[in-house]
C-alpha cells in the first residue's frame, strides 16, 4: 500500500481511461437533440463591418439560427478576467484576425459549416498595428475604445498600463559599477497548441443553463456567465470535463457567452468545438522586446539591474496584463540586487489576444536578464556557472527587500544541473555549453474548498474543483487522502468538473493546485480524523486528549487501529458516512504590488549541451539537463512528467515556434502545417531531469508547485551553449537554423578578430 | 468537407471513362494525403472524387520488366521504402520516400501523387528526375510515356490532358555503377515540408546529375558530362564553379514563411556539396 | 445534395454496415456515428496523428481517409486494444511509465506504436522516435512514451 501513498509513482488517476479511449472530453460528450455551431470571421484582422446578409445562410437546409450582434442584447455584453473589453461577438469593427462576427446554428456539422460559408459580411480592411513600434507610434489608430477605461489618462494610447517595480538607486549603482551591459532581446509570439481544440456546449437548464467547456477555471466561468446572463450562480451549472492540455490557454471564457444567447434563442443544446486554426486564433502568449542594462563589479557580482520590457498583448487583455506585471515583478532574478529598476508595458494591438501561457510573463524575462548576465560574464572572464553562484541569494534571503525571502537552496539546484551535465568535463569540438536559472512567482492569492467523504466501507470520495489537464492533480489529491486516511487508492475516487456538485476552486494556475487545494484536501482528511479521534474516543470511553490520528492510523494508549476501523465500528448497523471539509484561503495583501505575496517560488536550473552545425546553422542539442527545486516530489513520475514536458516545450519557443503575421495581421502559419513543435524526434539525445526535495514548501508535505520551473530558462540556456560552439550572440528567439546560419555569415571572419 | 460525388472504378477503362465525362470537375484519389488536405482548407470543390485504389490494372503495386522497375500509381511511400529492387538500384529514392511526412502518412500517399499534386517540395521529384524516371501517362486514347523532366511542368502544374491519369512511374535500371544521395532542409528534426530537395547521382562514367527543388515553380536537373564534378579529386573551386552555374537557376519565392530566398540559395550550395559528397563516397564505396 | 454510400467495416473485430456521406472522413465516422469517440480529431491535415487508427494492419491518418475508402477494410481504434477489459502490453506498458498525461494525444500514440511493434517487434530507440514523430504530444511526454513503447517490446520478448 506503500506504493498509493505520498512520495510513491502510482498509476495516473484517470490512466487507464486515457488508454483506452474512455475518456471524456469536451468534443466527446454528446448531448441530444444538439445544434451544431459554427463561427464567421473574416480573412483580415481589423475591419470596420458595413453589413451582414444572412440570407443565403438561412436557407441553408437545417440551419436554425445565425446569430450576429444584432442578435444579442444591446449593448452587446463585454467580459474579460481583467477588463470587461471583449465583446460576445465583434461590434462595428473586428479588432484581430479570426474575430468571430456572426455564428450559424444548424442541425449537422455540415449544414452549419456551409451555412458559415454563406454569411456575407461586407467590410472594409481598417489601418491597424501589429507590432510594438507600430502600436507606439502617437498617430497609431487606438486598439481599445477609451471608454474601456474612462479614467485611465493612458486610454488614449496603446498602452493599457505602464508597471513599475524596483529599489535602491540604479542612477547611484551605475557610477560604482566595473562593467555595465545593455542589451535588447526579443521573444517570439507562439501559441499554446494544446491537442486537444478548445470546445464548448450549453443547454437550457430548468431556469438556468448549463456549459460544458474544456476550462481550467470552471467557477470563473459560471461567475461571468451569471453575470452576463443575470443568472444566480445556483442556476449556472458548469462541467469542466479534463481539457486536453491547457497550458494558461484554456483558463478564461471565450466563447461560452455567445454559446449561451444561441442556447437560451433556440431552446436547444449547442456545440462548438473549435478548429485547432480557430484555436490558434483565440490564444497565444505575450510577445516581447526587453532592454535589458545589467551593471557588474569587477568579482561578477551584482550592482544594478535595469529592464524596460515592452509586452506587445492582443486586441482584448484577457489576463494579459497580469502577465506583464507578475511576469515582471521578478525581473532581477533570483540574485542579491542592490538597486533595480524594472518598468514593464503591456502594449494593445490588433493580434490575438495573448492569455496565461505556462512561465506567465517569465520565460520572456528570464530569457533576457540571463542572457545578458552571460554577456557580462563574458566580458569579465568569469565561468556563467560562477557568477551565478556568486549572485544566488541564500535560502532566507530577501532578494526583493521587503519581500517573502528566498524559500530554497537555490545554490543546491544550480550545482546538481552543473554535475548533471559535466559542466566542468571538457567539451568536444563544435559543441557548446549554458546553464541558466529562472524563477517565477507562485500565486498571490488562492482560495480553495474540498471535502472528503469517508463512507461506511472505508472508500473514499475527494472532491476538488481542480482541473486535471495533465498534471495530474487528481492523483495527487488522492495520493493525499491515501496517506492521511490510510485508504488505498483503487478505493478512492476524485471527483471534479461540476460547479454544482464540487465546491468552490478559485483557479487552476500558477502550478498552485498541490500547494493550495492539496492544503484544502489535507484540511479536510484532518477533519475527518478529528471526528473519527471523537469516534474512537466514545468507542473507548477515552479522552479525546490520548488519541492521536494521523497518516490512516488511530493510536489508543495500548494500540492502534487502522482509521476505517473504528469507522465501522463507529458507525454501527445504520452506517452513514464522515464528512471532512477543508479551507485553504492566501489573502490578499493590498500593500503588495502584486496584490500578495508569493505563495511560493518555481526555481529551476537549465544547462544544456549543443553541436551546431555551421553550413546549415541547425542545433542538435546533444544534452538538457532540468532540475526544480520542488519542496517535496509528492508523486516523482509525475514532477519528471511535468518537468521534461516543460522543458520541451521551452524547446519550442526557443528553438522553432513563431507566429507568422503578414502586414495585414493575418496570421500567415495557422494549424499545424507552418507552425511547428517538437516531436519525438527534435529531443534533446539525452534529456535529464532532477528535484532538490528538501521539504521547504508551503504545501502538504512540504510540497511547492513544480508544472512551470523546466520552461522558464531553456531560452537562456540553450542560447549561450550555441554562443560557446559558435562565437555569436543571438538576441532574438527561436533560434532556427535561418537565424542561427544568418548570424554565423555575419560573424566577423579570424582576421578582424586578430586586428 | 463540401459534399461531393465519390466513383470508385473496377477497371481503368471505367476510371477513364469517369474522368472524360466530368473533366476538370473531378479530382483523382489515390492516398488523398495532400487531395484531402486541399478539400478541407477548401482550396478545391470538385464535383466527384475518382478513387483508383480498386482499379484492377494498378493493383500491380512495383514490378521489375523489361530492363525498368514499375511503380504503380497506387503503390504508397512506405512500400517503396521497403522494396529490395528499388532500395537496390534506387536507393536516393527510398531516401526521398522515407522523409515524406510521418510514417501515417507514408502508408497512404502514394509516388505518383506526390509528383501529380504538383507541389514545388515534392520530395521526390529530385531522385526520379535523377534517375531518368519515365511518367506512364494513360487515356482513352492509349498511352503514351512522358519523361518526368517533361512532365512536371510548374507549381501545381504538370503534362496531363483532360481525361489523362497517371497509371505507374517507370524507372530505367542503371546500366553503369550510380553513387547517389537525398538530402533535405527543414525547420526541425521531426517531419516537416522542405525548404530545399535535393539529389544528386554520379557514375563510374563521370557523369553527374543533380535535381533540386522547392527553390523555384519545379524541381530541376542539370547533368554534368565534364567529370569535375564526380572526381574525386578535383578542386573544390572547379566544383564550386559549376554548382555555382547549377544553381543560378534558382528562383526561391520571397513570400515563402519557411526560409527567405538567401538562405535557401545559401544552403543549396551547401547541401549541393555535400550531396555530391557523399554520392562520390557512395559511389567508391560500391 | 449529399451522396451516401453502403460500407462494410469490420471496427475492433466487429462486422459493421454503414450509410456514410462520401465527404465524411473515417475519423467522422468513427467518432459521430459509431460513437467511438477514443480517436481524437485536432489537426485535421495529417500532421498530428491525434487520430491514428490501424487500416488493415497499418497505422493511418484516419482525418485523410474518407470513409468510403475503408469499405470492406479491418479497422483498429483505441478501444480495440483491451481484450475483455484486459489491457494490452502496451497499455500497461504506458501506465507504467506515466506516458498518458493530459491524454488526448495517446490513442493515437497507442496505435501508431501498436503498428510499429507489429512490423518491427524489437525496435531501437531511434525506430520508435522515427514511428512515433507524426504523433504530437504537447504535454511533451515523448520520454515516457517512447520508455513505454520499448518497455512493451521488452515484455513481449520475455
Amino acid at each position: 500500500m506503500n506504493g498509493d501513498r505520498v512520495g510513491a509513482s502510482p498509476h495516473r488517476v484517470g490512466g487507464r481511461e486515457r488508454v483506452t479511449g474512455q475518456q471524456q472530453y469536451v468534443a466527446d460528450i454528446r448531448l441530444d437533440d444538439v445544434l451544431h455551431v459554427k463561427l464567421v470571421t473574416l480573412d483580415c484582422a481589423r475591419a470596420r463591418i458595413v453589413s451582414i446578409d444572412t440570407t443565403a445562410a438561412e436557407q441553408v437546409p437545417g440551419v436554425r439560427l445565425v446569430m450576429t450582434a444584432a442578435g444579442l442584447p444591446q449593448p452587446v455584453p463585454r467580459f474579460g478576467p481583467q477588463f470587461s473589453d471583449r465583446p460576445v461577438l465583434a461590434v462595428g469593427e473586428t479588432k484581430y484576425h479570426g474575430e468571430p462576427v456572426a455564428a450559424v446554428a444548424a442541425e449537422t456539422k455540415d449544414a452549419a459549416e456551409e451555412g458559415a460559408r454563406l454569411v456575407r459580411v461586407d467590410h472594409d480592411e481598417l489601418p491597424a498595428v501589429f507590432t510594438i513600434a507600430a502600436a507606439l507610434d502617437p498617430a497609431a489608430p487606438l486598439v481599445q475604445d477609451p471608454e474601456i477605461r474612462p479614467t485611465d489618462p493612458r486610454a488614449g494610447t496603446n498602452v493599457l498600463r505602464e508597471h513599475r517595480f524596483g529599489w535602491g538607486d540604479v542612477d547611484a549603482a551605475a557610477s560604482s559599477a566595473d562593467v555595465i551591459v545593455e542589451n535588447t532581446y526579443q521573444f517570439p509570439m507562439v501559441t499554446h497548441f494544446a491537442i486537444e481544440p478548445h470546445g464548448f456546449m450549453v443547454a437550457p437548464d430548468g431556469g438556468g443553463i448549463a456549459c460544458w467547456s474544456s476550462i481550467q477555471h470552471p467557477y470563473l466561468l459560471q461567475k461571468m456567465l451569471a453575470r452576463i446572463l443575470g443568472l444566480p450562480l445556483a442556476k449556472v451549472r458548469v462541467f469542466a470535463p479534463d481539457p486536453g492540455g491547457g497550458f494558461g490557454g484554456k483558463q478564461n471564457p471565450k466563447l461560452e457567452p455567445l454559446l449561451a444567447f444561441i442556447a437560451l434563442r433556440t431552446g436547444r443544446p449547442v456545440r462548438l468545438i473549435l478548429t485547432l486554426d480557430e484555436t490558434f486564433q483565440s490564444v497565444r502568449r505575450t510577445s516581447a522586446e526587453i532592454r535589458v542594462r545589467t551593471g557588474f563589479h569587477a568579482d561578477g557580482t551584482l550592482a544594478f539591474q535595469d529592464i524596460a520590457s515592452d509586452f506587445l498583448i492582443g486586441a482584448y487583455v484577457d489576463i494579459a496584463d497580469r502577465v506583464v506585471s507578475k511576469g515582471s515583478y521578478l525581473a532581477a532574478g533570483p540574485y542579491r540586487v542592490p538597486a533595480a529598476r524594472i518598468v514593464a508595458r503591456a502594449i494593445l494591438s490588433h493580434t490575438t489576444p495573448a492569455t496565461a501561457f505556462r512561465g506567465f510573463g517569465n520565460p520572456q524575462v528570464n530569457w533576457a536578464r540571463e542572457s545578458n548576465i552571460d554577456e557580462g560574464a563574458r566580458v569579465l572572464g568569469i565561468d556563467h556557472l560562477e557568477i551565478r553562484l556568486r549572485n544566488l541569494a541564500r535560502h532566507g534571503e530577501a532578494f526583493v527587500p521587503g519581500d517573502t525571502p528566498a524559500d530554497g537552496d537555490w545554490v543546491q539546484t544550480v550545482r546538481k544541473a552543473a554535475e548533471m551535465i559535466g559542466w566542468r568535463t571538457p567539451l568536444a569540438p563544435g559543441r557548446g555549453r549554458g546553464l541558466a536559472v529562472g524563477l517565477k512567482s507562485g500565486p498571490t492569492t488562492g482560495l480553495s474548498y474540498s471535502t472528503v467523504r469517508l463512507l461506511a466501507d472505508g472508500s473514499v470520495l475527494v472532491y476538488s474543483g481542480t482541473s486535471d489537464m495533465g498534471q495530474g492533480a487528481r492523483t495527487i489529491f488522492a495520493q493525499i487522502a491515501a496517506e492521511e486516511l490510510g485508504v488505498p487508492l483503487d478505493r478512492i475516487s476524485v471527483v471534479s468538473g461540476d460547479t454544482s456538485v464540487v465546491p468552490y476552486d478559485q483557479q487552476t494556475s500558477a502550478s498552485r493546485s498541490s500547494v493550495l487545494m492539496g492544503t484544502a484536501v489535507l484540511f479536510a482528511c484532518r477533519d475527518i480524523q478529528e471526528q473519527v479521534r471523537a469516534m474512537a474516543a466514545r468507542l473507548h470511553g477515552l479522552d479525546e486528549a490520548n488519541i492521536v490520528v494521523e497518516r490512516g492510523m488511530v493510536r489508543l494508549p495500548d494500540r492502534e487501529t487502522p482509521i476505517v476501523d473504528v469507522l465501522r465500528s463507529g458507525l454501527g448497523r445504520l452506517g452513514g458516512e464522515l464528512i471532512g471539509n477543508g479551507t485553504m484561503r492566501k489573502e490578499e495583501d493590498p500593500g503588495h504590488p502584486l496584490g500578495g505575496t508569493a505563495a511560493f517560488f518555481e526555481f529551476n536550473c537549465t544547462a544544456s549541451e549543443v553541436e551546431v552545425d555551421e553550413g546549415t546553422g541547425e542545433v542538435t542539442l546533444v544534452r538538457h539537463v532540468t532540475v526544480g527545486d520542488v519542496g517535496r516530489a509528492l508523486n516523482p513520475l509525475q514532477v519528471v512528467g511535468q518537468d521534461e514536458g516543460a522543458a520541451i516545450m521551452g524547446l519550442g519557443h526557443t528553438l522553432m515556434e513563431q507566429i507568422i503575421l503578414d502586414e495585414t495581421g493575418r496570421i500567415r502559419n495557422l494549424g499545424a502545417i507552418d507552425y511547428r513543435i517538437p516531436t519525438s524526434k527534435d529531443l534533446p539525445l539525452e534529456l535529464r531531469s532532477a528535484s532538490v526535495e528538501n521539504a521547504d514548501g508551503p504545501g502538504p508535505y512540504g510540497v511547492k508547485g513544480v508544472s512551470e520551473g523546466a520552461l522558464l530558462c531553456v531560452a537562456p540556456a540553450v542560447a549561450a551553449a550555441v554562443t560557446e560552439a559558435t562565437g555569436v550572440v543571438i538576441r532574438d528567439l527561436p533560434l532556427t537554423p535561418e537565424r542561427v546560419w544568418r548570424a554565423l555569415a555575419e560573424r566577423p571572419g579570424p582576421a578582424e578578430v586578430s586586428r | 468537407m463540401h459534399a461531393f460525388a465519390y466513383a470508385r472504378p473496377a477497371t481503368l477503362a471505367e476510371a477513364l471513362t469517369l474522368l472524360e465525362k466530368h473533366g476538370p470537375d473531378a479530382r483523382l484519389l489515390a492516398g488523398g494525403t495532400d487531395l484531402i488536405v486541399g478539400l478541407r482548407q477548401g482550396a478545391i470543390r470538385p464535383a466527384i472524387l475518382i478513387d483508383l485504389k480498386r482499379v484492377a490494372e494498378l493493383r500491380h503495386v512495383i514490378d521489375e520488366v523489361d530492363g525498368r522497375i514499375a511503380i504503380s500509381a497506387t503503390a504508397v511511400m512506405a512500400e517503396i521504402e521497403n522494396d529490395d529492387r528499388v532500395g537496390r538500384h534506387f536507393p536516393a529514392l527510398v531516401e526521398a520516400a522515407h522523409v515524406v511526412g510521418s510514417v501515417q502518412i507514408r502508408n497512404r500517399a502514394t509516388l505518383a501523387g506526390n509528383i501529380c499534386n504538383g507541389s514545388p517540395a515534392a520530395d521526390t521529384a529530385p531522385p526520379l528526375l535523377v534517375y531518368g524516371a519515365v511518367v506512364v501517362v494513360a487515356g482513352l486514347k492509349g498511352t503514351r510515356r512522358v519523361p518526368i523532366d517533361d512532365f512536371i511542368v510548374g507549381s501545381h502544374q504538370v503534362a496531363l490532358e483532360r481525361g489523362e491519369l497517371v497509371t505507374a512511374i517507370e524507372l530505367p535500371l542503371p546500366d553503369r555503377r550510380l553513387g547517389a544521395a537525398y538530402l533535405r532542409l527543414t525547420r526541425r528534426h521531426g517531419t516537416d515540408l522542405a525548404s530545399i530537395t535535393l539529389c544528386c547521382a554520379v557514375d563510374e562514367a563521370g557523369t553527374t546529375r543533380l535535381a533540386y527543388g522547392s527553390v523555384g515553380p519545379r524541381a530541376l536537373l542539370f547533368i554534368d558530362e565534364s567529370g569535375v564534378l564526380a572526381d574525386p579529386g578535383a578542386p573544390a573551386e572547379a566544383k564550386e564553379a559549376i554548382l555555382e552555374r547549377v544553381f543560378a537557376e534558382a528562383r526561391p519565392s520571397p513570400r515563402s514563411i519557411r526560409a527567405s530566398p538567401e538562405y535557401r540559395r545559401a544552403m543549396l550550395r551547401v547541401l549541393g556539396a555535400r550531396a555530391l559528397r557523399s554520392a562520390i563516397e557512395r559511389l567508391a564505396g560500391g | 445534395m449529399v451522396d451516401t454510400l453502403p460500407i462494410a467495416v469490420t471496427v475492433n473485430g466487429r462486422r459493421r454496415t454503414l450509410e456514410v456521406a462520401v465527404h465524411h472522413t473515417l475519423l467522422d465516422v468513427l467518432r459521430d456515428q459509431l460513437g467511438l469517440t477514443g480517436t481524437k480529431e485536432c489537426c485535421v491535415v495529417g500532421e498530428c496523428g491525434a487520430c491514428t487508427v490501424l487500416v488493415d494492419g497499418s497505422a493511418v491518418n484516419s482525418c485523410l481517409v474518407l470513409a468510403v475508402e475503408a469499405d470492406g477494410a479491418e479497422v483498429t481504434t483505441v478501444e480495440g486494444l483491451a481484450t475483455d477489459g484486459r489491457l494490452s502490453p502496451l497499455q500497461n506498458a504506458f501506465l507504467e511509465k506515466g506516458a498518458a498525461q493530459c491524454g488526448f494525444c495517446i490513442p493515437g500514440q497507442l496505435m501508431a506504436a501498436q503498428a510499429l511493434l507489429a512490423q518491427n517487434p524489437h525496435p531501437t530507440l531511434t525506430d520508435v522516435h522515427e514511428g512515433l514523430a507524426g504523433n504530437l504530444c504537447r504535454c511533451a511526454g515523448y520520454q515516457q512514451i517512447t520508455e513505454a513503447v520499448m518497455a512493451a517490446a521488452e515484455a513481449a520478448v520475455r
